[in-house]
């Protein structure tokens, strides 16, 4: 009886060019990422404003301080160009703190506020279905965010090297050592599967408040921190044991001494980080059951939460 | 006749209430339906229900696709609009014209572009720096310029001045309905669009009190307004509602004949509202 009614329609001029376009899955949650920084400025903003000031900072320590004796040379100099990726390291690492903070509240705003607005309403009147939505949101979180940062991180490393080259010209500051492009390539692509195993270890973490988002009825931001809380506490008081602060302290840390193998990270020399980018230990990283067993459970909670929007009604 | 909603023994609680309890209607192509009744009464679980917005139980089909399990495939062909509040306060006029473009095939940005040209909304304007009117104008936009097979409304315009309405339901009807389009509508106003129906479902307490066409209504119920004095004479024909108005006595009639009646005073059509209050209150004790 249906295609009765197809038929009748394909009759009509407008009717017959509307399906012939079609928008594919990659169109539709390109728009829906778009959507999510219409939405969330603070996800773009944020790390800017955090840029800017820190390229601010730099042009003013140029010009009020001189680091003439300083010894750019060494024995234990990092191979090659390494160190300019441990100053875009460094100056990732405000970008990346900044950054985690907006993307938590993100995470824990993004499926709880549509439903408080009533907006689901409206975004759930259009052809997109559930498991794109929420697959949209943990892009946002999980690879927009942080491939943003990563570049914005790369251009600050070159302006304040171009920051300092013009200081050096002055005399201020010691000239750099030769450019090394294959040395700085490497560090990169280093630096990036930190980036990658990083996001990977994180991801229940990142899942785990998409969930809640989806989940609670009010104040999501307690429903995500308390329960983790009074887990700790109860189990200290009834078993005297400490499994849930072990499992979030590794969740947490577990990783980077894997990737990092037995080198002494932020200890000794300086450039001991721009070394160690050298000598990753990604397999080791990559093929470590708890970081699959923490996608697995990552999965889970993400198609709970898709579920939880799909079936949910309390608008 | 082609059923767009076929709906058999629909069932929905929230906790010990009822919203709908074993609701069947069906729905042809090409009507105006109004879904009519009290507050409470389950319309707009009856229209969740529609959209795959709610769990329930029974049979349900909307364009031959079940919401429950085909709900991305029934909103390419299914529009829909909640009371005004719904669109987001951060989105750009300009943003809502490019998401609905970028996830929605049917969506043709230049009418709705053009619909919006004629109002006082701006593109660059946030939802937020809209009046109500001027967001219903909007939403109304983009489900004008939406080619949808069947278009649900839910209380579209609560809360709005009496011109936004008249406008929103003039250009609902001259510049979208057609023969192959389908609106389903609830309101409280009925006797602002009592005129726009082709059929009514009125439905109480979770169940369809009555589903007809508009059509079908004038000769099934009649309205037989008598003097006072002729009221008990009139009365032996057992009007299932009767109402006193300024010593007049308004009775409405089911299944009897114009020729019955009409010797008892002045005989006509039952408006939709009237019908609808009657038979929500049944005969009031008098």
């Amino acid at each position: 009886m249906n295609s009765h009614l197809a038929d009748a329609a394909a009759g009509e001029g407008p009717r017959e060019a509307a399906p012939a376009a079609r928008i594919g899955t990659a169109g539709t949650l390109l728009m829906l990422v778009r959507r999510e920084l219409w939405e969330h400025r603070a996800l773009w903003i944020a790390p800017l404003v955090v840029a800017a000031l820190m390229v601010c900072g730099a042009v003013v320590a140029g010009l009020k301080y001189h680091l003439t004796h300083g010894d750019m040379s060494g024995d234990d100099r990092p191979g090659g160009m390494a160190m300019f990726a441990v100053m875009q390291g460094a100056a990732s690492t405000p970008l990346s703190v900044v950054s985690l903070i907006v993307v938590a509240f993100y995470l824990l705003d993004c499926l709880y506020a549509e439903r408080k607005d009533r907006s689901i309403l409206f975004w759930k009147s259009l052809p997109v279905s559930d498991d794109k939505t929420v697959l949209s949101k943990l892009l946002v979180a999980l690879l927009v965010v942080p491939l943003g940062v990563f570049a914005l991180g790369l251009l600050l490393s070159l302006l304040f090297t171009g920051i300092w080259e013009v200081n050096a010209a002055f005399g201020r500051v010691p000239p750099i050592p030769g450019w090394d492009m294959l040395g700085w390539l490497k560090a990169e692509i280093a630096l990036l599967a930190c980036l990658i195993v990083g996001v990977l270890w994180y991801a229940p973490y990142a899942a785990y408040l998409l969930l809640v988002s989806a989940w609670a009825r009010r104040t999501p931001f307690l429903w995500a921190t308390l329960p983790p809380v009074i887990a700790q506490i109860v189990e200290h008081f009834t078993f005297d044991t400490h499994y849930v602060r072990d499992l979030l302290v590794y969740r947490t840390y577990g990783i980077w001494p894997t990737l990092f193998g037995h080198m002494q990270v932020g200890r000794g020399r300086a450039f001991a980080l721009g070394a160690a980018l050298d000598r990753l230990n990604l397999g080791a990283a990559l093929t470590d059951l708890n970081l699959w067993l923490g996608l697995a459970v990552a999965a889970a909670m993400v198609f709970g939460a898709i579920r939880l929007r799909r079936y949910r009604d309390d608008t | 006749m082609t059923a767009v909603i076929e709906a058999r023994g629909l069932a929905k609680a929230y906790g010990a209430t009822r919203a709908l309890d074993g609701a069947s209607f069906s729905v042809e192509a090409g009507r105006i339906v109004g879904l009519i009744g009290p507050n409470g009464a389950g319309k707009t679980t009856a229209l969740k229900a529609i959209l795959g917005l709610t769990p329930f139980r029974g049979e349900l089909t909307v364009l031959g696709l079940d919401p429950r399990t085909q709900r991305d495939s029934l909103m390419r062909e299914v529009c829909f609009m909640a009371d005004v509040a719904v669109l987001p306060r951060w989105l750009r006029v300009s943003q809502a014209l490019d998401f609905v473009g970028g996830v929605h095939v049917r969506f043709d940005r230049a009418r709705a572009a053009d619909f919006l040209r004629r109002t006082d909304i701006r593109m660059e304007s946030r939802v937020r720096e809209l009046s109500k009117g001027m967001v219903t104008q909007l939403h109304l936009a983009l489900i004008l310029a939406i080619d949808a097979r069947l278009l649900v409304l839910d209380e579209p315009t609560l809360g709005l001045d009496l011109l936004y309405r008249r406008r929103f339901y003039d250009t609902l009807l001259n510049d979208y309905f057609d023969k192959e389009r389908t609106i389903l509508l609830t309101t409280h106003q009925v006797e602002e669009v009592e005129n726009l129906f082709t059929d009514v479902i009125f439905i109480n307490h979770g169940r369809i009190a009555l589903s007809s066409s508009v059509e079908e209504l004038g000769g099934r119920y009649q309205q037989l307004n008598v003097a006072a004095e002729a009221a008990p004479r009139a009365r032996a024909l057992k009007p299932f509602y009767e109402r006193e108005v300024f010593g007049r006595v308004a009775m409405l009639f089911e299944g009897r004949s114009a020729a019955e009646l009409r010797g008892f005073g002045e005989l006509r059509t039952p408006s939709i509202a009237d019908l609808f209050v009657a038979k929500m209150q049944g005969t009031p004790s008098t």
